[in-house]
């Protein structure tokens, strides 16, 4: 299998090295630490992780923006290091935030980017007047990017970035905040990419989305990383984060501290009108739901069984929890936010 | 291999030229473009020049000094720190060009403004004023390299990792303000004490008003050739600290 993208104990520390009283500061904050990874040609590699673990750091180093402490990055077997150009020639970035010019219009951005990737006065216009199409951009054409929703900015800004036709694409989190129409149709879109040979760098802190489009998955924290797997093998591989989850009528908080009390469960998640209940053990669990909600004649809208999927995967692996009403179980039972990372 | 690097060269060049066009369409009719690069020198220029005597040839030169310094420098602290804040200037850094040929890309947005706000002066200096030009290549050597020195000079303060413009406008405006007056703009070099002139012959501005003053008035107190080559050399070595206020942001995280 051919490797797209080779890094080899790439690190970066932030500040200026010597410089500062201490001896911390004097080597700098470390962002990210001796990673190893490979993606391969054509997948689809999703790059997860919480907030300050390194993802952004990393993508910056790997898109020439970030000059790495330490490490060797290569891309296309060039080593990004000395031989910069024919890699960025064959890479595509749509950061974070929507880099559209919003004083031009739709065409005027892409004949912009054209011009930058030097793609021949031939093909301008037609691969624009395709990107526009394909983006349901076409009647747009000639409106300033400042009139445009957000969802079409962040659709520009993808059109921008894969004018050129680029081997490998790095995006950055290019989802969040869209409509749920707008996020479908890119999530359609990169898939679309990949079918058509694409290499495509996912930055996401969205773990449905990465287990949705993602080939495998690398999971950082910390600024290490500390899984890297297809989502199904990440998921059989945390097996013991199972859960059951009950809807009951009718609903209230009142069921959370009896419902956490229940022998085997190690944690109690409020999602919506539902509850959710992580043991090692369903089996046993299920009876004594029931059993609950019979003892207070409670009708049980849903019942059901889940096994581990990427967030539980993500969470455990990270040391974070799910960010809705979260009842601890009393006593000594074990916390899954105290169970720490697997590094 | 030859035809890789005249390729290459090629390639750069246009690159440089699609990020001027660009900046143009984007930025010249910004607020921040017009109160900093065109009416910025006209107020000075009025503000030291109204019930004065002179000449209305020596008024075209100091107008014609001004606006190319004032404007050429303008670009540079505003456009840059205002793209890094959107997050436009990455995908320019991203992009399959050397740093170079963005700066020198930058470079021309400034020095063309210059050179257009220049024309706007000297048609309204010979129109209103009826002065007449007795060197007019100096004239176009004066304003094209006038403009690309300063604004090679506002690139200096665009390269200072900030994202709000208000942060490098404010030092970069107190540099030439300091320089506008060691330059000979407002004292001519000759009434200049010597120490004065030591500062003066430091400061790129003096050059160029050197140069106005022989192809407007048709006499100078030096060579032209030297101000046309420090002029010219300037505005290369503006370049420099510039690339390396580039690199070190890019190694440092900045």
């Amino acid at each position: 299998m051919t490797n797209t993208i080779e890094v080899k104990s790439l690190t970066k520390y932030y500040g200026r090295p010597g410089a500062g009283p201490s001896a911390r500061l004097r080597a700098g904050v470390l962002a990210v630490d001796h990673v190893n990874f490979e993606v391969h040609q054509g997948e689809v590699f999703g790059f997860l992780g919480p907030n300050g673990a390194g993802k952004t750091t990393t993508q910056r180093m790997l898109t020439t923006l970030l000059e790495p402490t330490e490490g060797r990055i290569l891309i296309h077997g060039h080593d990004l290091a000395r031989d910069a150009y024919p890699v960025k020639r064959r890479m595509g970035l749509v950061p974070e935030e929507s880099n559209v010019y919003t004083e031009l219009t739709a065409w005027d951005n892409l004949m912009f980017t054209a011009r930058l990737y030097r793609v021949s006065r031939g093909e301008r216009a037609a691969r624009a007047r395709e990107l526009l199409e394909t983006f349901g951009l076409w009647e747009k054409r000639d409106v300033k990017a400042q009139d445009f929703s957000k969802g079409m900015r962040r659709r520009l800004s993808i059109a921008m970035a894969i004018i050129h036709k680029p081997a490998l694409l790095f995006l950055d989190e290019p989802t969040p905040g869209l409509d749920a129409q707008s996020a479908r149709a890119i999530r359609g879109l990169i898939r679309q990419l990949s079918a058509e040979g694409t290499t495509i760098f996912l930055t996401t802190h969205q773990i449905e989305e990465a287990n949705q489009l993602c080939d495998r998955v690398a999971i950082i924290n910390h600024g290490q990383i500390a899984a890297i797997d297809t989502p199904e093998r990440l998921k059989q591989a945390f097996r013991r984060v199972q859960s059951v989850e009950v809807a009951l009528e009718p609903d209230g908080q009142a069921h959370g501290e009896p419902l956490s009390a229940l022998a085997g469960v190690t944690t109690l998640v409020k999602m919506g009108d539902k509850w959710r209940l992580y043991t090692q053990d369903p089996s046993a669990l299920l009876p004594q739901v029931m059993d609950y909600a019979r003892s207070r004649e409670l009708r049980v809208v849903s019942l059901s069984t889940l096994g581990p999927s990427l967030e539980d995967v993500f969470l455990e692996i990270t040391g974070q929890q799910v960010g809705t009403v979260q009842h601890k179980a009393e006593g000594s039972k074990p916390r899954r936010r105290g169970m720490g990372g697997r590094r | 291999m030859k035809d890789g690097w005249l390729q290459r060269l090629q390639d750069e060049l246009a690159q440089a030229w699609a990020v001027t066009v660009k900046d143009m369409k984007v930025y010249y009719l910004r607020p921040g473009m017009i109160m900093f690069g065109l009416f910025m020198p006209f107020f000075m220029f009025f503000s030291f020049s109204v019930r004065r005597e002179m000449a209305a040839a020596q008024g075209v030169a100091r107008l014609l000094a001004l606006t190319t310094f004032f404007t050429a420098a303008a670009a540079g602290p505003f456009i840059i720190p205002l793209e890094r804040r959107l997050g436009t200037y990455d995908r320019l850094l991203a992009a399959p060009m050397s740093l170079l040929t963005l700066l020198l890309g930058k470079t021309a947005v400034g020095a063309i403004f210059a050179i257009g706000v220049s024309a706007v002066a000297l048609l309204g200096g010979v129109v209103a004023f009826g002065a007449s030009i007795a060197q007019p290549w100096l004239l176009a050597a004066g304003v094209l390299l006038g403009s690309f020195s300063f604004s090679a000079l506002g690139l200096i303060f665009g390269s200072i990792p900030a994202r709000n413009p208000g942060d490098v406008m404010m030092p970069s405006t107190l540099l030439r303000w300091g320089l506008l007056f060691i330059s000979g703009v407002f004292v001519p070099l000759a009434e200049m004490g010597a120490v004065a002139r030591v500062l003066a012959y430091l400061s790129p501005l003096t050059y160029a008003q050197d140069l106005m003053n022989h192809a407007v008035l048709g006499m100078g107190l030096l060579d032209p050739w030297l101000d046309i080559g420090v002029l010219l050399v300037s505005g290369v070595l503006f370049l420099v600290p510039s690339v390396l206020m580039h690199q070190r942001s890019r190694r440092l995280g900045y």
